[in-house]
């Protein structure tokens, strides 16, 4: 660590604390309506530079006694002002909505969007919105990428940002930030936005995970009895019964099923899986609670990729076998609460 | 063809060569002005980095850049002499300015050439302030402003009008800014010395005058100055406007003696004036000289604030530094006058000096006149009659083009070309004089002048400039004598004058309807007066005036900055107040169906904010029954104003809406 980084370390340490002491006081709302309480105006470096420049252009004028020279000068300060002013009313008044998201797997790119809705008769231009990183010591170092957008006059647009979450469980979104810097560069109009709308990380699925467990003959031999079909099925087909799900439709098989009067078939998985499969904690190997979890994940979505039924067991909980998206959702959930 | 290509382009190059088209128009006024190298470099830059941005080329690299800065800077060194000082400071800025194109990559690059570029704006002032150097760099403003807002319109590929539009609305919004500013912040003298190269370059009236250089004054129509006259003005030919007064001559050059340089044999200036005083006000344009130029014979110091004047023995009013911007002044002057010794003095004797070796068969016509039995003893008056009578009678004639003199000025004229313009008739009138032993000078000045019809002012140009002699004379002083209007009548006594070639445009219009180039010209110059009246010369008399008129009594520079602070809390005051109530608005629709749930809740049709409209009205009717049918279509027409498919079927405005609110006989 250089010297400089010493000394500044204890200012950004600060500067952090009071930056997350006055979000906290934030409230916490999916809808915002920004108003002149919730946007923030700093001057930029290029508005700085313009005032220096008006402070030459202004010395210049009285040392050559130029007339012009204060016309000049005193009608860029009105420009300047009136572009603070265009630029604070660029954000204030308009409204922000979230589109609440969908789970994610943790270190998988999460999008989520934002509506903003704008009810005045001009076009706010040139709004850009980008994900907070968060507080703290484990925070990624780089800022995420600004998303722009125009809100067209008295309509709405949407904007796309993405984060990354970093650990499993049920996360709050992370903090967003609004921007403008409409007209002319030398304002910073800005406000910070905490959704209160919360998004489900399931545990990063394993790279190469190794091949499914065997399943289980064991407690459920009565079940698969029953399944045991009897109606002219062969090769591992049978007719369609309501919930199966659709990829296991054989569609080259349907229009002729049709043309003769039949139902669909499906491919009758059953047959192939005369026993159970269990994912379970005890088998994803003797690695650490993450790497297991990881393990079951990539298990999960492979054999739901392969429409087979699976259970899950976990120290805590057992969820029966079954299939389908709800089925993989539930079981996703339990591990990411795990 | 070429639109259809500009509208292909992509955003980034179409951005560039807009960018590229304002700095072009904000440096072309400048072009005059710069070295020739310097124009040059600008012109091939702009067009390279135009040509690359068409090309979707990559910009050159940074040593290039490096090189060709070293390079330029060396060039400003070799023409200037100096990296400081205004030219330079122009030149080098002119030269950073096109070079930073060459590097636009970052936003950080973009925002240097527009500051850049506002520097370039005000360097135009140093050259002209007119009226037409104030549209065009503000044209060059809206470009500039245009290109800076359009850069932060970050999505698509936005349409330049609407940044322009934004633009010009702002400027429009910051002009009562820039008035208030304009008019209030208090004037002061320069902070510090202004570089002297700052001092040249302007055309007017100097302390020298070498014989040839009034020829191009005489060609020039700028104005030079304008007076009100406070009763009737004076005939014209009696408009004689004293200026540099020249008496020392080396052959060539005729000079001014400064006062001072001798004083044993300094003159007293003498003044004695008769009759009654002409008061008038004088706008002088800026000469980079010291003379404040007065009608013959000014007492009284003219009222100047900022400079301090001093008159010298010839009657000239001197200021203490060279007169930079537009100046205003009340002046007396009195056409009855007498000055200088009344009896011979010891130090008339510089005003009969000639050099040797100059002009000698004009020596010899003097010699010739001085032997004349008939001139035996005759006074100085009638000598000067004398020489009157030969320019009259001798065939010589006024003419604007009298070709390039040699070294014996005085002779070439007074025998071989016997033509000249007012310096040449001058100039040999008073070397004959001299020649005679009799002391005489040159003034130069400004004579006749007209009046502009539109606003009133009487106007003098510098093609008024002119030159005519004093002569000394035992008992009258100085005796102011003309001889160029013994040559030609005309040229000092009416309107009459020797016109210089004009263009093809102005020939055509002035033959189409000489009284409409008149007109025109007229209204022009009354716009302009205007503008250098309110503008160019708003000094900080004129604002102490100003502060009069609001009714301070003894205002001074930190009233202008109360009355501008004060201004300026009032306007923060009435910010935050249209805060206040921008707070408290709410969609007027909003606010129109919160009304109507007032009215209702006192019915006891309670409702929440979330109750449409429609819901309401069906209340109503439930509870009032046909009664309540009015209320219930307004309701509806409520809903529909929000609601309707489009703005063309929504028959009701929220205007009538309201109106029809007050109007409705609402539920007890």
């Amino acid at each position: 660590m250089s010297s400089l980084s010493l000394i500044s370390y204890p200012f950004r340490v600060v500067k952090e604390r009071l930056q997350a002491w006055f979000e906290n006081r934030l409230p916490l709302s999916d809808h915002v309506t920004l108003t002149q309480r919730t946007v923030y105006i700093m001057p930029t470096r290029p508005g700085l530079m313009l005032g220096i420049t008006l402070l030459t252009l202004l010395v210049a004028s009285i040392n050559y006694q130029l007339s012009l020279g204060y016309l000049l000068t005193f009608l860029l300060a009105g420009c300047a002002l009136v572009g603070m002013h265009v630029c604070h009313g660029t954000l204030r008044g308009l409204a922000m909505n979230l589109i609440a998201p969908h789970a994610y797997h943790a270190g998988a790119t999460a999008y989520f969007g934002v509506n903003f809705t704008n009810n005045r008769r001009a076009t706010r231009y040139g709004i850009g919105l980008r994900v907070l990183k968060p507080h703290g010591a484990d925070a990624p170092d780089r800022q995420s990428k600004w998303a722009w957008t125009d809100v067209p006059a008295q309509g709405s647009s949407v904007l796309q940002v993405a984060f990354t979450p970093a650990r499993r469980g049920l996360h709050r979104l992370p903090r967003l930030t609004a921007e403008t810097r409409f007209p002319l560069g030398t304002f910073r109009v800005w406000t910070v936005w905490r959704p209160a709308a919360h998004i489900m990380v399931y545990p990063a699925p394993e790279v190469n995970p190794p091949p499914l467990p065997a399943g289980e003959p064991g407690a459920s031999g009565a079940a698969s009895a029953v399944r045991a079909q009897r109606t002219g099925e062969f090769d591992g087909v049978r007719a369609y019964r309501r919930g199966d799900a659709l990829k296991r439709v054989v569609w080259k098989k349907a229009a002729k099923a049709d043309e003769q009067g039949q139902g669909l078939v499906v491919r009758d998985t059953q047959q192939a899986q005369r026993h159970e499969l269990w994912l379970d904690w005890a088998q994803a190997g003797a690695v650490g609670v993450e790497q297991k979890l990881s393990r079951l994940c990539a298990w999960i979505v492979q054999a739901d990729q392969l429409g087979l039924d699976y259970g899950l067991r976990l120290p805590a909980r057992e969820i029966k076998p079954g299939s389908g998206e709800i089925h993989k959702r539930q079981c996703l959930e339990a591990l990411a609460l795990c | 063809m070429l639109a259809s290509t500009l509208r292909k382009l992509p955003r980034d190059s179409r951005d560039t060569l807009f960018l590229l088209a304002v700095m072009a128009w904000v440096l072309l006024p400048q072009v005059g002005h710069l070295p020739l190298w310097c124009s040059a470099l600008a012109a091939a830059v702009l067009l390279w980095r135009g040509w690359l941005a068409v090309q979707g080329r990559t910009l050159p690299g940074k040593w290039v850049l490096l090189a060709l800065l070293a390079l330029t800077l060396a060039a400003t060194y070799a023409t200037h002499r100096t990296l400081l000082g205004r030219d330079a400071g122009v030149t080098l800025l002119v030269v950073l300015l096109t070079l930073k194109t060459l590097e636009l990559r970052a936003r950080r690059d973009a925002f240097v050439v527009f500051f850049l570029g506002f520097f370039c704006m005000l360097s135009n002032f140093f050259y002209s302030q007119s009226l037409l150097t104030a549209f065009s760099m503000l044209l060059g403003l809206l470009g500039l402003l245009t290109a800076l807002v359009n850069a932060h319109m970050p999505v698509g590929t936005p349409p330049l009008a609407q940044a322009a539009k934004t633009a010009g609305w702002m400027t429009l919004l910051g002009a009562p800014i820039m008035l208030v500013l304009f008019v209030l912040f208090p004037r002061m003298a320069p902070l510090w010395g202004v570089p002297s190269d700052a001092m040249t370059g302007r055309s007017g009236l100097s302390a020298s005058m070498e014989v040839g250089t009034m020829a191009s004054l005489a060609l020039d129509e700028s104005v030079a100055m304008r007076i009100r006259f406070q009763g009737d003005t004076p005939p014209q030919r009696d408009l004689y406007f004293r200026g540099p007064v020249l008496s020392s001559f080396d052959g060539r050059q005729w000079q001014a003696q400064h006062a001072g340089v001798s004083p044993r044999h300094e003159l007293p200036a003498n003044l004695q004036v008769r009759g009654g005083p002409i008061d008038y006000e004088v706008t002088l344009q800026p000469s980079s000289q010291p003379w404040l130029i007065v009608l013959d014979a000014a007492a009284q110091r003219p009222e100047l604030p900022g400079y301090r004047s001093i008159m010298t023995p010839d009657l000239q009013w001197l200021t203490h530094r060279p007169i930079t911007d537009i100046v205003r002044y009340q002046a007396q002057s009195f056409p009855a006058f007498t000055h200088g010794p009344l009896q011979p003095d010891p130090g008339l004797q510089a005003f009969v000096d000639l050099p040797p070796g100059f002009n000698p068969r004009t020596q010899a016509l003097a010699d010739e006149i001085r032997a004349d039995p008939r001139y035996a003893g005759a006074s100085a008056s009638a000598l000067v009659q004398v020489a009157l009578e030969r320019l009259r009678s001798g065939g010589y004639t006024y003419t604007l083009e009298p070709g390039v003199f040699g070294r014996h000025t005085a002779d070439e004229f007074w025998f071989d070309r016997k033509q000249g313009f007012c310096e040449h008739i001058a100039s040999s009138f008073v070397i004959l004089m001299r020649a005679m032993n009799i002391p005489a000078r040159i003034v130069t000045g400004y004579q006749g002048g007209e009046r502009n019809g539109v606003d009133g002012f009487w106007v003098l140009r510098q093609s008024d400039a002119h030159a005519w002699a004093e002569v000394w004379q035992a008992g009258a002083g100085w005796v102011r004598v003309d001889p160029t209007s013994a040559v030609a009548p005309g040229r000092t006594g009416a309107f009459q004058r020797l016109a210089a070639p004009r263009g093809v445009v102005a020939e055509a219009l002035g033959n189409f309807s000489p009284t409409l180039q008149a007109q025109l010209r007229a209204t022009w110059e009354a716009v302009n007066n205007s503008w250098s009246q309110w503008v160019l010369n708003y000094t900080q008399g004129k604002q102490l005036d100003l502060l009069k008129n609001i009714g301070f009594k003894a205002p001074d520079w930190r009233d202008l900055s109360v009355v501008l602070l004060v201004l300026i809390v009032l306007a923060s005051l009435a910010g935050a107040a249209w805060t206040l109530w921008e707070r408290s608005q709410h969609d007027p629709w909003l606010r129109l169906l919160t009304r109507a749930r007032k009215q209702l809740s006192r019915a006891g049709i309670d409702s929440t904010p979330a109750t449409s409209p429609r819901q309401l009205a069906l209340q109503v009717l439930a509870r009032q029954g046909s009664q309540g049918q009015a209320l219930h279509d307004w309701l509806m027409a409520l809903e529909l104003q929000r609601y309707g498919a489009a703005s063309a079927s929504r028959p009701h405005p929220l205007r009538r809406l309201k109106q029809q609110f007050r109007r409705l006989a609402w539920p007890a």
